[in-house]
């Protein structure tokens, strides 16, 4: 056991992350989980704190679990998945006593509100509208069509619909045609509108004391949904200073203290930055452990590190390394998802196995010999992960295992 | 290869990766750690020089908790038989996990690491077995180190050979030959794998060479048996070769070469294809009839030999084949034990002869057998080595040691009932028997235990036992709703009015706990043992239920087996001797009580146990209702040392009041 150190502060995970729950195991703040009542006996025979807890709807119980975790001694809420965010606004602004919190994490958690707030704030954001039923979606698609003066007959530029409160890639679908909007599910809406921009799609990952940027990581997007690097390549960390006066207006437009973001964007060929959207958690796709594998630190004790009050500066200094330079290599990962109809068995192609920056994979087996067709992104089936020194030739290796068949 | 070399440094780095992040997460966040690791050890062991860095971090990925929550965190539990299976798996990560605990012990037999639960001794001993019993894999490929490093087979040879270059080729042979002989000791009926170890043996003596010495002589006794018996097959000249030299030979050279055939069959239990091109030809050929010094007879058996030569020469045309060899020890062993002479047999013998085989049957026969040998030669065969050899019936891997034990105690008790029973199920796809008066027909009852049979045992197992499998299941169904264990009914009606009327039961059916323990032991010994039941021998073998029970003496099931007699051993000791129909009945039972089955007055086939070890495992035997007067009291002492035995293994929890599950009506059911 690492030793806990009791003058810094009490954490409260919310949500079920083994990932996470092991980082911060190993890391010096005394924690508790707070999660569903299923891991409560795995909790029990892995000694891991918890407390059990239903994150289903936000109800007045929120004050109940706020005042709880105060009553533990628990310092601060770090929310882990898009759905305790809200939460971890609700309970941090019953244990600092701040209650501009709750109001901030509302902003995040609809991705309406959120855009019309980077709007408002003057941060560059593409054309968008709420959308609450299919017809939306085809007036939506329909006048962005006629704006770029498309002809009857003509292909239509996409545009993309993004469920409101689902994360990540979960609930974004690209719509090109009106059989595209019948396919989408009724429980999707509502959801924001967006037209496409073609350009350089990248995240960032930002942990944020002190209203400061105190570690910026650039993940850059091989293909949305497939693939992503981390540190990005030259081109792209060529524009980190503007990129970081962006975060810096999402600090102030979201009157952010502290916290970690993982905002998204455009870099479009008009060398213009776009916001898509911002998050207050952890990003999927695993990209905490790229970062991990590229610079050595542990993203969620960085979280940590963000959240606790009792942090000091030195602690946060000694902690992160410098971005770029410090990183040893580029570390990517793919997300598998099998290209055939039926499939029997994995198998890893051959090129893909003997390459230099393979490094290994977390496919298993399939489960189902019959392929479902993907619907809007997400739903890897596991994935491959690489490293190497040079960002071109891991970004061209990931974009080439498009091409191959892991499962076959 | 510097390529290779440097692809296996480069793959040595990322395990380390792989390693460091299952070493640092917590054990409840390993598992998701574990599959990188595996999936890096497997493209590692593809690559020249791949096992070296393995080998070097096994004792840290041992500490990392790589085998955590499998069975392979348990070393002293693995069984090296089921290694090359893991080995051959489609499942690259569990090849690859077998591969990093071989090569874990590797490092703790070679010294360089250690294990808390886990000795040198143990290590060295395990990896020896897993060799022994993979030499197969092992020397395919030991001429070929050039061919392209790709294929499971080449990956799994050079991982054997990594092995045996630091543990030992001779201690290799010295332990496959020493277990090849244990096996051989007990004549079992099916040899089909030991003659496959010895082949294996045979090209690892030609291709390899070995140092002179006492393995040395005992594998070349093993391959001489299969490939060289005798002064003109000795060179292994091939049997067209071999056939024309007998022509050419004169009385005193034929009879010498009957005569080392016999030698060497009695010696091993194995026949020769030489022998049996030999016997073949001498039966048209010969001027002077060679069967009985070819058979190798005693004097019983040249006995019947004289009265039924021509019966015999039938039998020898009709089931000696090349791909029923041991049909020549069967018949060799049947002359000698006289059976011939009980009157139904010869005539039970001739119908066997003009058996008219169901078309099921005929293709049941064939999906264990292969096509290449008609069905009905098989079952002769089969019937002719099961009785000669009745304690060598084994069950295979199949779950029904009552059926096998069933044919195994008619075979050396009732042999014209058996081939009785072979006849009717072979010819009608049926078995008729009665329970208390009921009738039972095999054809009409759904499948027992066994599924649809064995395939992988002797042929009359594969034709009798789905017929006694559902027989035997339906008397239990009779039985239900009876207080006690249904045994006491079933055993007399199965097998045969010899089985003793009553049964005594140490364990209550309903809880599991035992019940009168000391009346158990008492009865026992005045039942059974001959300075306690007036010096009578037992004259029919009995059926009896044991607690089958691991090297831990951990408590596993219910099994069958039949006692057969209870004497002296060789240094005075009472001991029981019985059957086991376990393939092998050498084994260890936990707590000391170690099965014998040759050096303390074994006959072949026979297992052994001092009479109270045998006793502390018994849980279910036979005896007559009536008792004797003249019986002698059990000494307290006995009762204790038979009680503590019991308490130490199997019967562990069943003397508190605990729930247990109730022993089962199918006690026979084996886990092994």
């Amino acid at each position: 056991m690492t030793t806990k150190n009791p003058e810094k502060g009490y954490i409260a995970l919310l949500g079920w992350s083994l990932n996470a729950i092991d980082a911060v195991d190993r890391f010096d703040r005394r924690y508790v989980v707070v999660a569903p009542p299923w891991a409560e006996e795995y909790c029990t025979q892995n000694d891991i704190p918890f407390i059990p807890w239903d994150f289903d709807r936000l109800n007045e119980r929120s004050h109940e679990l706020a005042h709880r975790l105060k009553d533990e001694g628990v310092d601060v809420a770090i929310p882990l998945f898009e759905e305790t965010v809200e939460w971890a606004g609700a309970i941090n602004s019953v244990l600092l006593g701040n209650p501009r919190l709750l109001g901030q994490s509302m902003l995040f958690r609809d991705k309406s509100l959120m855009k019309r707030r980077a709007q408002l704030g003057g941060i560059r954001v593409g054309v968008f509208e709420e959308a609450h039923d299919r017809g939306d979606v085809i007036r939506f698609l329909k006048r962005v069509n006629q704006t770029l003066l498309k002809l009857e007959g003509d292909p239509n530029d996409p545009i993309h619909f993004k469920a409101f409160d689902k994360s990540g890639t979960a609930g974004h679908r690209v719509i090109r045609t009106p059989e595209d909007v019948d396919n989408i599910p009724d429980e999707e809406f509502p959801a924001l509108l967006e037209s496409h921009l073609d350009g350089w799609e990248f995240a960032v990952e930002a942990w944020i004391k002190d209203r400061k940027v105190q570690f910026l990581n650039i993940s850059e997007y091989v293909t949305l949904g497939y693939s992503v690097f981390v540190p990005a390549t030259p081109e792209l960390e060529a524009h980190r200073a503007r990129i970081t006066e962006e975060i810096e207006k999402l600090i102030e437009t979201f009157d952010i203290d502290f916290g970690f973001i993982h905002p998204e964007y455009f870099l479009t060929s008009d060398n213009k930055l776009y916001f898509g959207e911002v998050a207050y958690r952890p990003p999927g796709f695993n990209a905490l452990e790229l970062i991990e594998r590229a610079y050595g630190f542990n993203g969620y004790q960085g979280l940590v590190l963000m959240f606790d009050p009792k942090t000091t500066q030195d602690e946060i200094d000694a902690f992160f390394p410098r971005a770029v330079e410090d990183a040893k290599g580029h570390a990517g990962c793919f997300g598998v998802y099998p290209r055939r109809r039926v499939v029997s068995q994995l198998a890893i192609p051959e090129e893909t196995a003997n390459h230099p920056y393979f490094e290994f994979h977390e496919l298993s087996d399939p489960m189902e010999q019959k392929v479902a067709k993907r619907s809007a992104f997400g739903t890897h089936w596991g994935l491959a992960y690489f490293f190497g020194e040079d960002a071109h030739k891991l970004r061209d290796l990931l974009k080439h295992q498009e091409d191959l068949d892991f499962y076959v | 290869m510097t390529e290779a070399t440097d692809d296996t440094a480069r793959l040595a780095g990322t395990l380390d990766v792989a390693l460091d992040r299952l070493e640092q997460a917590r054990p409840f966040a390993k598992q998701r750690h574990r599959g990188p690791v595996l999936d890096v050890l497997s493209r590692l062991v593809r690559k020249a020089g791949g096992f070296e860095p393995i080998l070097e971090r096994a004792g840290r990925m041992d500490a990392a908790g790589l085998f955590a929550g499998s069975d392979w965190d348990y070393p002293s539990a693995l069984l090296p038989q089921l290694v090359g299976t893991t080995l051959d798996s489609d499942d690259a990560r569990l090849a690859a996990l077998e591969t990093a605990s071989l090569l874990r012990l590797l490092n703790i037999a070679n010294g360089t690491g250690s294990h808390p639960a886990l000795g040198r001794d143990h290590a060295r001993n395990f990896l020896t077995q897993v060799l022994a019993l993979n030499l197969k894999r092992f020397f395919r490929f030991s001429d070929e180190a050039s061919r392209a490093l790709d294929g499971r087979e080449e990956v799994n040879a050079r991982l054997l050979r990594f092995i045996s270059d630091r543990v030992g080729l001779r201690d290799v042979l010295g332990v496959l030959v020493d277990e090849i002989w244990r096996i051989l000791e007990q004549r079992p009926v099916q040899v089909g794998a030991v003659k496959d170890m010895i082949a294996q043996i045979a090209v690892a003596l030609n291709r390899q060479g070995s140092e002179p010495g006492a393995e040395r002589l005992g594998a070349e006794r093993l391959v001489g048996a299969l490939f060289g018996p005798t002064a003109e097959t000795r060179a292994d000249p091939g049997l067209d070769a071999y056939l024309d030299r007998l022509g050419a030979m004169d009385d005193p050279g034929l009879s010498r070469e009957a005569m080392g055939f016999a030698r060497s069959m009695h010696d091993t239990g194995l026949v020769s294809d030489y022998h049996v091109a030999f016997l073949l030809w001498t039966l048209d050929n010969a001027d002077r009839d060679l069967v009985p010094e070819a058979l190798g007879l005693g004097s019983t058996g040249l006995d019947c030999w004289r009265h039924y030569g021509s019966l015999i020469e039938d039998l020898i045309r009709a089931a000696v084949s090349l791909y029923t060899p041991q049909a020549v020890y069967g018949l060799s062993a049947l002359l000698d034990r006289g059976v011939l002479h009980y009157a139904p047999i010869a005539p039970a013998l001739k119908r066997v002869l003009r058996i008219d085989l169901c078309a099921a049957v005929r293709a049941r026969i064939a999906l264990g057998f292969g096509h290449e040998t008609p069905a009905a030669t098989i079952l002769l065969a089969g019937a002719l080595e099961v009785i000669g050899l009745p304690l060598g019936v084994g069950q295979g891997a199949n779950p029904t040691c009552q059926s096998a034990r069933a044919i195994s105690m008619w075979a050396l008790n009732d042999p014209d009932y058996l081939l009785h029973l072979v006849l009717e199920a072979a010819e009608l796809d049926t078995i008729q028997m009665h329970f208390e008066g009921t009738p039972i027909e095999s054809a009409t009852l759904p499948a027992g235990l066994g599924g649809a049979g064995p395939i992988d045992a002797d042929p009359l197992s594969v034709l009798l036992v789905p017929h006694l499998d559902r027989i035997y299941a339906e008397m239990g169904r009779l039985c239900a709703g009876r207080e006690g264990d249904p045994h006491r009914w079933i055993n007399p009606e199965f097998h045969g009015w010899w089985v003793r009327r009553d049964c005594v039961v140490a364990v209550d059916v309903a809880t599991g706990r035992l019940v009168d323990y000391d009346g158990f032991i008492a009865r026992f010994h005045q039942s059974y043992h001959p300075e306690h039941n007036g010096n009578r021998p037992l004259i029919h073998p009995q059926p009896a239920g044991i607690a089958f029970t691991d090297t831990t003496g951990t408590f596993v099931g219910w099994h069958a087996i039949t006692i057969l007699r209870v004497a002296p051993g060789r240094s005075g000791e009472m001991r029981v001797y019985f059957y086991n129909p376990n393939n092998d009945s050498g084994q260890d039972w936990g707590c000391g009580v170690a099965v014998s089955t040759a050096g303390n007055g074994e006959r072949h086939g026979e297992a052994s146990l001092e009479f109270e070890q045998f006793l502390s495992r018994l849980y279910l035997f036979h005896d007559q209702p009536q008792r004797r007067s003249d019986v002698a009291e059990v000494p307290a002492a006995a009762h204790d040392r038979v009680r503590r035995m019991a308490q130490e293994s199997w019967a562990s929890d069943r003397m508190l009041d605990a729930a247990l599950p109730a022993a089962a009506w199918q006690a026979g059911t084996t886990l092994e």
